[in-house]
């Protein structure tokens, strides 16, 4: 089964021919060639597939693409402001050594803006709940809760 | 991963005729975190997958005379509903704990009842509260009491046409408080085990109290012996530990890559008797 599904992908109109059992993930990846959103485990542990729809973070490995209809889908590749510069959040992540092997750092991110968008202002526990959902298999965690903290102080 | 088709209906009766028409080789999927990832480890093969996220009579939350939600309500809008929080925190709490942020933007609670893990973080709170489901299908509408519901690890009582639309909890009596507890690996994790109590208070006397012990049976369990022990009495502390040693007696639980069963047993009865001790703090 086949179908034509449109949705806003990093704030353009976009459509796509897509199978009924691709989960959204594969569609960014293959079809949008957005390689920057990562497939750890494909069931939904390790968030490294972190995208938001709708603002909402959700694990794309298991986001059936169909369901992306009408709806407004963000990637790490969103973020880029104008002129190419890092959002504040990836500037916190660069600066604050909030990166070791980089495989998680897409999903941390996302994560991230989708707890300062509700939360600008979280305390160090509100933060790891917040990316308690994404796995760093370098285990650098305190460095990525330190630079959240700094994305918060500019957010 | 296994093909399979994907239809979206609008409404029940077009969820009913397309699993009609598909001759019972589809299957029902709710927020999908449960049921994509048994197709994705080959435990499920399903032709064709009829969502429903699109019914909007599978939606909404509103709390007058109790608590009644639509069974497609996410966990993440239980774990904000501040009359959620202020009269039903056992069923807010287990909301906030179940899984990660993202599983929680997308999964269900009728998703996580129909998925029917002993360890569903949604059951003991549900179970406490004495909850109803409302099940239909194309045969028409029943009422199931929660602790009926459930059959065994991945099997309750709905019948493959049918869905969970509704599940609604009584009014809260006055001098009622109630907790929910769990243990896992890490914060994301799927329970060890998990506990429920809820307790009302009357001069200082336990006149109802509801108990649910999760994960540690094939079935989210309601503890009926051991309310039965606590209501009429006092709480206080050799109670509890009695209450401790009789959880231990009444659970069954299995060995498996999160915990053994002797781990089990004993930290149930542990979180059973703190459950009852918080729910009794805020029965003030």
């Amino acid at each position: 089964m086949k179908k034509l599904i449109r949705f806003t992908l990093n704030g353009h109109e976009v459509s796509a021919e897509v199978e009924s059992h691709r989960m959204l993930l594969e569609v960014l990846r293959n079809t949008f060639h957005l390689t920057g959103t990562k497939e750890g485990c494909g069931q939904g542990e390790c968030g490294a597939c972190t995208v938001l729809v709708d603002g909402l973070s959700v694990d794309s490995c298991l986001y059936p693409a169909f369901e992306v209809e009408g709806k407004s889908v963000t990637t790490i590749e969103g973020l880029v402001e104008e002129g190419s510069r890092l959002h504040p959040i990836q500037e916190a992540f660069v600066e604050h050594g909030g990166i070791q092997c980089g495989f998680c750092t897409p999903g941390m991110i996302m994560s991230t803006k989708a707890l300062l968008d509700e939360n600008p202002h979280p305390t160090d526990d509100e933060i790891k709940r917040g990316i308690s959902g994404n796995l760093c298999r370098c285990t650098g965690y305190v460095q990525i809760v330190e630079s959240i903290r700094k994305a918060a102080e500019k957010y | 991963m296994k093909k399979f088709d994907y239809y979206q209906p609008e409404s029940l009766k077009e969820a009913y005729g397309l699993m009609e028409k598909l001759n019972g080789e589809a299957r029902f999927i709710a927020g999908g975190t449960d049921v994509i990832v048994r197709i994705k480890q080959g435990a499920l093969h399903p032709d064709a997958l009829i969502s429903l996220r699109r019914i909007s009579a599978l939606k909404g939350l509103g709390n007058e005379d109790g608590l009644s939600m639509g069974s497609m309500t996410l966990f993440r809008d239980i774990e904000r509903d501040p009359a959620i929080a202020r009269d039903y925190p056992a069923l807010g709490e287990a909301a906030s704990v179940l899984a990660n942020p993202q599983v929680r933007n997308v999964a269900t609670i009728g998703g996580n009842l129909c998925n029917a893990a002993p360890s569903a973080d949604a059951a003991p709170p549900l179970m406490v509260l004495e909850a109803t489901l409302t099940i239909e299908g194309p045969g028409g509408q029943r009422e199931v009491s929660i602790e009926d519901f459930f059959r065994g690890p991945g099997e309750t009582c709905l019948e493959h046409t049918e869905v969970v639309t509704r599940i609604t909890i009584p009014k809260k009596r006055k001098g009622t408080g109630m907790a929910f507890l769990k243990i896992g690996r890490v914060a994301q994790d799927i329970a060890i085990a998990n506990a429920a109590a809820l307790i009302v208070v009357e001069n200082g006397v336990c006149r109802k109290c509801r108990l649910s012990a999760g994960a540690v049976a094939p079935v989210p369990l309601r503890l009926k012996r051991i309310e039965g022990i606590v209501e009429g009495r006092k709480i206080e502390p050799d109670l509890l530990d009695r209450v401790a040693e009789m959880v231990q007696e009444d659970v069954s639980p299995i060995t498996d890559v999160r915990s053994t069963a002797q781990y089990r047993k004993t930290v149930s009865g542990i979180l059973v008797k703190r459950a009852i001790k918080e729910a009794l703090d805020r029965a003030g």
